[in-house]
């Protein structure tokens, strides 16, 4: 089988364009505890100097950038793109107060519930 | 596993699915992986000095990371614990696969588990496979 092609057809060159830009979105669980919320994010592959959490008013936008190899493997099953995810945030939550860590490759954000709404334990005085 | 003579269900539907993603591009987000088969997916790299084997497994338990070579076999065993202390009742989105996995593999070589290294990072898990000393290509002397 000899190849004699010099450059990519028209059809590679589009697909390589295509894998460049495409994002994929994190699979993610969210839970609520008494006084924040927390998401928690399948990100593989990505290190803190690649990943960036953003809280403004009423969104809450995370992204994280893989290094990809420079050489298709022989057998592949998975592709790493960069991951991208927006939610929206209700009035109710603290998005000046969101923290973030990463670890093996799932990303944790907990975003506090505003002081507001958060529960408060009423002392009950018995006479 | 050997790409070259294995038809792969999965990665037809993966690629199907890309596929569609594209047309939908705007109406549905990016798309997720994996969308099926056994986990963890892997992909495998063939090289003069043996074979590079990578796996994406985020948030694995580290004491339950297990690597066994046998043969020409690799498996793959691991735990991905949900956080401790959370009542389902509190979940209000769980799309994350939890729960033990393992994953066996032929790579079609005899391989050298003696001479085995196995990483964890970034939630991805890579090993690096020697080939068994029999399994290496031989250069054979042409005399005249």
């Amino acid at each position: 089988m000899a190849t004699t092609t010099t450059a990519p057809p028209a059809a590679t060159r589009h697909e390589m364009f295509e894998r460049a830009t495409r994002t994929v979105s994190p699979r993610v669980d969210i839970y609520e505890i008494d006084k924040a919320y927390v998401l928690l994010a399948d990100m593989p592959g990505v290190t803190p100097d690649g990943l960036d959490v953003e809280a403004e008013r009423d969104t809450l936008t995370i992204r994280g950038h893989v290094e990809r190899p420079s050489t298709p493997p022989d057998y592949q099953e998975f592709e790493l793109a960069d991951y991208q995810r927006v939610f929206t945030l209700t009035e109710d939550l603290d998005a000046a107060n969101v923290t973030a860590t990463l670890r093996d490759g799932v990303l944790r954000v907990e975003i506090p519930k505003s002081p507001l709404t958060q529960p408060k334990k009423i002392p009950v005085r018995t006479e | 596993m050997d790409a070259r003579s294995m038809w792969d269900p999965w990665q037809e539907m993966r690629r199907l699915q890309r596929e569609m993603e594209h047309l939908f591009a705007d109406a549905t987000p990016a798309w997720r992986w994996p969308l099926g088969g056994e986990y963890p997916p892997v992909n495998v790299t063939r090289g003069d000095n043996g074979l590079v084997l990578e796996a994406p497994c985020p948030g694995v338990d580290r004491r339950s990371l297990d690597v066994t070579v046998v043969g020409d076999a690799v498996t793959i065993r691991g735990e991905r614990k949900a956080e401790e202390g959370v009542p389902e009742e509190r979940y209000h989105r769980r799309e994350r696969q939890l729960g033990s996995f393992s994953r066996t593999m032929g790579l079609g070589e005899r391989l050298d588990a003696e001479h085995t290294r196995a990483t964890y990072s970034s939630g991805i898990l890579r090993l690096q496979l020697a080939r068994a000393p029999e399994a290496m290509p031989k250069k054979i002397t042409i005399q005249s």
